[in-house]
């Protein structure tokens, strides 16, 4: 890291850190819509989705994200191209007033024609019936502990909140130079035409600061995700993570440290063979969630099985318990609770 | 919606700025120096512009009217008069032991907002100006708009009849004091109202023929109870978002999950064990498990002898029940016999049908066969009486001749030993004898083990048989009316735990002097259906006339009419319609005058005459109730209501008032009802819908219906206002039990009072001659029709980005999937037409087609398409939608109205006329898309 970006990089006090259970989440989008409506309605913001959920296997959103590039290799931060505008998809427009108030006589259709957008191939997922597989995976900012953007930002208008470890982008210094695009990792910051300006998620600080949850978690009707700071020993999202060993970070081989962690599908059926009899076999290749979550996530795997397990069993188990979160508030440990 | 946004109806309506826009960011340097006590760094005034985006000056009690089961209680916050967005309040009550209930949502319960401002929100009272369905209109006032439609009421009545006027509005707990409005006008005239449940195939009918009941579910805090859960044709995932997590949770807690579907979907994933049966054998597979069951002799006996019945005797020669009026002068026909193996000879069972209780119940609740409470606790209970389960006796009738009788169970069993073993079932399935072998073990083992069913298996047109076997395996299992068992099934928002309010204020004379329509019958006679069941053995023709020549059904209007007026609200007829090139054809012709109200132009508003602004489900006060869990809620208004919108209630008032000045102006104040003695008066229409004035707000009218019904007596809106979502008082066929989900019919199982049948047991025998006829008398697995010749299972889903069509005309749900309306083909399937992800397809066959984008989807079955159900005509379909090529067609067994517990009341048991065995063929469509 620069000398001048070490300025903006204040090691936190506090790390905001966010854990998403797979084996909850509905992919029912409703993070996505509790983030759209409650921050990126404005003008200039339509294509931008602070918090996605996407299908995996997929191309993702923007299109072939995986691929951007980004990050630090060898230490190095690494600038990407800019995604094209098209791999996002271009919002539709509908003409809803022409067709049903004013007598036009063409259908209501999407413009410009569909044949891509955000969550485009929902499900499609890989593998031959009956043996397929998929999972959803939901994406937000990681409000990385080594935040690629900041670094890549010629104006420091990107910082790391002392007070919560938020990465943020100060929307009065911001110049739209798009570095930060370049440099994310993840593809989680969007430019905001309208502004000329990049916009990402915030960490719902202005609800942390009430001691009210991130939308994001706070409306999760799959109750899928944790929220806590990882200094606080009792939190769920530290035992998650540094305890049990479940929580997983994405793509860490970036190098951002992200705080954002993901519990591996470990529910879903196993393969069955030609005579459609079960067989032992992961139906999810191990590798394949090796590949997002890093080599842990077997062992990873291999704990969650082995709690569920005695829960199967009638013995308790505490990590099922968290996971199962009988109280909202055993989930969600920001100061001030809710 | 569409190139909306919160900005740009600022603009249009010159209100006050909701909010900060990035645009006035440089406004905020002068606050940088003042607002940043923390001073860490330099520029962190900026921060406020967020802080400020997350404010609101109003918060009121919202949720979504649709009709949705969810009833999740919400938060609608308001800035400067402009309702900017709501959350969920996150106050559901908790249940000890058992996962929150909140935070109760979904994707598009998070953006019901948009509607409020949409560009295709209906503002005015509008009047056709072109052909149906153009979408011309001119603006009218309310004088004019409600004067038309007045004129029609009454010269209807006059020169014809009050039920060639009918009112349809489905769903009472989704919009309980909106549902009664409507209901009320038509109750004062003499129109006929409309079922729903039925009508979207989504009654559970073989529940009512099994148990007597309408239908009813545990809450859905009660899957956390199971041990083992199987989602059979039910995708919990995708089409129950806010309960969906009890079932995820349950699976960590240890719980095992199967689900049996035939695409691999969104619930399938997170189960243990996936089984996709070929479409439309989910009999046979249960009949499979049975086989194992019975084999390997893991059924419950006991409770097959008490609570069921297994043991009952059915005569040999003519294969009726032996009943009392057999062996007796004099005798029952509705008392039953078991055979006692102490005694050896036929007992008769006590709490049949033709027993009465010992105390007259004061009601016949309408969701019950009948009324069975006032019978003492444990009425059931066998004693020393040990009925056979198997064999075959020997009786002497009153005439003296000798009949061989079996129980129930010895006939079933001897056909599922036969006919239902591993390998045959395997044969018709494809379920592999492992799997089935597995998953009867498991769900006979486990205790409680759950089924969860959904519209998977409740839309064939022998529905009724699969829910029968399914009920089978859960008595067989003995898991019926036990916490975290039984046999659930969410399918239709038809449950108002307070029927008794929601009866009192829609029919204040009572039900039996109102006229209820059976809405598949009046659609499929007055649209002239073409099902294609002509010349089958399965003609429904032939039942059907006699159903209504022997008033085991209704059909209005009376005397082979036409039906005149049609008014709709809080409901699109005519985009869910079966059958709808026929009912456009000829039922739409029929009518002289369509009216619809809305807030949003759906197909139904779009193809009507006059259309009536409605408010928006946060424009006013409102009750909120589901089947999913047990506490009622409301909305109070976020703001007044938009433009010149007007609550339902409101509504039906305003043209009580015009129907008031029409009927004085025309000289027709008073007509005898003849059906029901009643002198009707319209000039003292308006006194009669507002009880002379006590019920003009919608408030009142809410706390009236919360007060005439003993499951809400004592909840005021205030209480609900004040501390959130209130729990019932009572419920339907089990008490309601201070931190306990509910589970249905524990009145019969625990209290062991008589089931509301004709039987008093769960009834697995109906010696009915129509279900002889059709070979069903026991629930045995019958192939899916064969009527159309086309290769393709055409299925029709409930999608994730709507609420039947509500939502599916919503910008922001469109951009998360696809922009329009698409089917699913696997890719075998594609392969096959050189179909490529995303080509225009038709789908038809001979009763219609559609024209719609084809998903390949790997997760698909070879052998069947599937498209997400009922999208607006109006939405990126080049050619019809995906009712088009679903014929009505009626199953002759739910026409049946003069058997014990099976007679005609409004959504308790009629016909669905259902779709799901429709067949199609697809090919890459051709012609122009634009």
């Amino acid at each position: 890291m620069s000398k001048e970006s070490m300025k903006m990089m204040k090691t936190p006090d506090k790390q905001l850190t966010f854990v998403i259970n797979l084996n909850k989440c509905l992919g029912c989008q409703t993070c996505t819509v509790a983030c759209k409506r409650l921050w990126t309605s404005n003008e200039g913001q339509d294509y931008m989705y602070w918090r996605h959920v996407e299908t995996a296997p997929g191309l993702g959103y923007p299109k072939n994200r995986r691929a951007k590039g980004g990050g630090y290799k060898n230490g190095k931060l690494q600038l990407s191209k800019l995604p094209e505008k098209e791999s996002y998809g271009i919002p539709f427009e509908f003409d809803f007033a022409g067709r049903l108030m004013e007598g036009k006589k063409e259908r209501v259709r999407p413009k410009p024609t569909a044949d891509w957008a955000p969550n485009w191939d929902e499900e499609q997922g890989k593998g031959q019936y009956p043996n397929t597989y998929y999972f959803y995976l939901p994406l937000m900012c990681n409000h990385c502990t080594k935040p690629a953007c900041l670094e890549a930002c010629p104006v420091d208008a990107i910082y790391k909140r002392k007070e919560d470890g938020i990465v943020l982008i100060d929307q009065q210094k911001c110049v739209g130079a798009q570095e930060c695009i370049r440099a994310c990792p993840y593809a989680k910051i969007y430019f905001n035409q309208a502004v000329t300006k990049s916009n990402k998620c915030i960490g719902c600080y202005p609800r942390i600061e009430k001691g009210v949850s991130p939308a994001c978690v706070a409306q999760c009707p799959g109750r899928a995700m944790h929220v806590g700071f990882r200094e606080d020993k009792n939190s769920g999202v530290y035992k998650l993570v540094n305890e049990w060993k479940v929580a997983l970070p994405l793509m860490s081989e970036a190098g951002t440290g992200p705080n954002v962690f993901y519990i591996p599908q470990v529910l879903g059926p196993s393969l069955e063979d030609a005579q459609g009899n079960l067989t032992n076999q992961s139906r999810i290749p191990i590798a394949y969630q090796q590949e997002l979550f890093g080599k842990n996530a077997a062992r990873a795997l291999k704990t969650l099985e082995s709690e569920r397990e005695k829960r199967i069993n009638g013995k308790p188990s505490a990590l099922m318990d968290m996971l199962i979160g009988y109280k909202c508030s055993d989930m969600q440990q920001i100061s001030g609770k809710k | 919606m569409g190139t909306f946004n919160r900005r740009d109806f600022i603009k249009t309506v010159g209100v006050a700025t909701a909010g900060l826009v990035f645009k006035d960011l440089l406004s905020l340097n002068v606050l940088e120096a003042v607002q940043d006590p923390m001073k860490q760094y330099d520029y962190k005034g900026w921060e406020d512009f967020y802080r400020n985006q997350w404010t609101w000056d109003k918060k009121t009690r919202g949720t979504h009217g649709a009709s949705c089961t969810g009833s999740c209680p919400h938060y609608v916050y308001s800035k400067n008069g402009v309702v900017i967005r709501e959350e969920q309040s996150g106050d559901m009550p908790l249940f000890p032991n058992i996962p929150e209930n909140n935070p109760r949502g979904c994707q598009k319960g998070e953006c019901a907002v948009d509607y409020i401002y949409a560009p295709h929100r209906i503002k005015y009272p509008l009047i056709r100006t072109g052909k149906r369905g153009e979408g011309k209109w001119r603006r009218a006032s309310w004088d004019e708009a409600l004067g038309m439609i007045a004129d029609k009421v009454v010269d209807t009545i006059k020169d014809h009849a009050p039920d060639c006027i009918s009112v349809y509005t489905p769903a009472a707990p989704a919009g309980t004091v909106a549902f009664c409005a409507g209901h009320r006008f038509a109750h004062f005239i003499g129109a006929h109202t409309h079922t729903f449940y039925d009508w979207y195939s989504d009654h559970p009918i073989g529940h009512t023929q099994t148990l007597g009941v309408q239908s009813d579910s545990c809450e859905c805090a009660d899957w956390y109870n199971a041990r083992y859960i199987i989602q059979w044709g039910a995708n919990t995932n995708q089409t129950r978002i806010p309960d969906a997590h009890f079932i995820n949770e349950a699976a960590l807690n240890g719980t095992k999950i199967v689900s049996i579907a035939p695409d691999y979907n969104t619930s399938s994933i997170k189960a243990d064990l996936w089984i996709h049966p070929k479409p439309g054998t989910d009999a046979k597979l249960a009949l499979g498990m049975a086989h194992i069951i019975i084999n390997e002799k893991l059924y419950d006996e006991a409770y097959l002898k008490e609570q069921t019945d297994m043991p009952f005797l059915i005569r040999s020669d003519n294969k009726q029940f032996l009943r009392e009026s057999d062996m007796v002068e004099g005798g029952s026909d509705s008392k039953f016999y078991s055979w006692s193996r102490k005694t050896n000879n036929a007992v008769l069972m006590k709490g049949c049908w033709g027993e009465e209780p010992p105390v007259k119940p004061p009601i016949e609740p309408p969701f019950l066969g009948r009324n069975t409470l006032t019978f003492p606790k444990d009425y059931l209970k066998l004693g020393d009486l040990d009925p056979a389960l198997e064999g075959s006796f020997s009786v002497k009738t009153k005439d003296g001749k000798v009949v061989t009788v079996r129980p129930v169970f010895d006939v079933y069993k001897e056909k599922i030993m036969k006919d239902y073993t591993p390998e045959k079932v395997s044969k018709t399935t494809g379920v592999s004898v492992q799997v089935l072998t597995k998953v009867a073990r498991g769900y006979a083992t486990a205790k409680p083990a759950m089924i969860i069913t959904g519209g998977g298996t409740n839309h064939w047109f022998y529905s009724d048989v699969i829910m029968r076997s399914l009920l089978f395996l859960a008595a067989l299992s003995g898991n019926t009316g036990k916490h975290g068992g039984g046999v659930n099934h969410y399918v239709g928002q038809w449950k108002p735990v307070h029927l008794p309010g929601v009866a009192a204020l829609s029919f204040p004379k009572g039900n039996a002097k109102h006229r209820f329509g059976q809405t598949t019958i009046w659609s499929y006679v007055h649209g002239e259906i073409n099902d294609g069941m002509k010349n089958t053995a399965l003609d429904v023709r032939k039942y059907l006339k006699e159903s209504l020549e022997t008033n085991q059904m209704p059909l209005y209007p009376k005397g082979g009419k036409d039906p005149k007026v049609f008014i709709v609200y809080r409901g699109n007829y005519l985009n869910q319609a079966k059958g709808i090139s026929d009912i456009l054809k000829n039922l739409w012709p029929k009518l002289d005058l369509i009216v619809t109200l809305n807030f949003r132009m759906d197909s139904q508003a779009l193809f009507s005459d006059i259309v009536l602004p409605s408010t928006h489900w946060f424009e006013k006060t409102e009750l909120n109730s589901t089947m999913e869990h047990t506490f009622i809620h409301m909305i109070e208004p976020a703001t007044k209501p938009l433009w010149e919108s007007k609550s339902d209630w409101k509504i039906f008032q305003m043209l009580s008032k015009k129907v008031e000045e029409a009927a004085a102006k025309k000289g027709f104040t008073k007509f005898n009802d003849e059906q029901f003695g009643w002198e009707r008066d319209l000039s003292t229409l308006h006194a009669q819908m507002t009880d002379n004035g006590k019920l003009i707000e919608d408030s009142a009218a809410a706390q009236f219906i919360l007060d005439k019904a003993p499951q809400t007596k004592g909840i005021t809106l205030d209480l609900i206002k004040e501390k959130g979502p209130q729990r019932f008082k009572a419920n339907w066929t089990a008490p309601i039990k201070e931190g306990i989900p509910y589970t249905p019919f524990m009145n019969y199982v625990v209290d062991k009072k008589p089931w509301p049948t004709l039987t008093g047991r769960q009834q697995f025998y109906i010696d009915h001659k129509w279900f002889m006829d059709l070979g069903v008398e026991l629930p045995l697995h019958k192939e899916p029709l064969d009527v159309d010749k086309y290769p393709l299972w055409f299925n029709t889903l409930h999608g994730r980005y709507g609420m039947h069509s509500t939502w599916k005309d919503n910008a922001l749900m469109l951009r998360l999937h696809r922009g329009g309306p698409i089917a699913y083909l696997s890719p075998d399937e594609a392969k096959k037409r050189g179909l490529k992800d995303n080509d225009w397809i038709e789908i038809f066959n001979a009763h219609g087609k559609v024209v719609c984008r084809v998903k390949i989807f790997a997760g698909e079955q070879n052998g069947r398409i599937s498209m997400p159900f009922t999208p607006e005509l109006y939405t990126d379909l080049i050619e019809g939608s995906s009712q088009s090529p679903l014929p009505i067609r009626i199953t002759p067994t739910h026409l049946v109205g003069n058997y014990g517990h099976l007679r005609f009341r409004p959504n308790y048991y009629g016909p669905g006329g259902h779709q799901r065995d429709a067949r199609v063929e697809v090919k890459k469509y051709t012609g122009p898309t634009v």
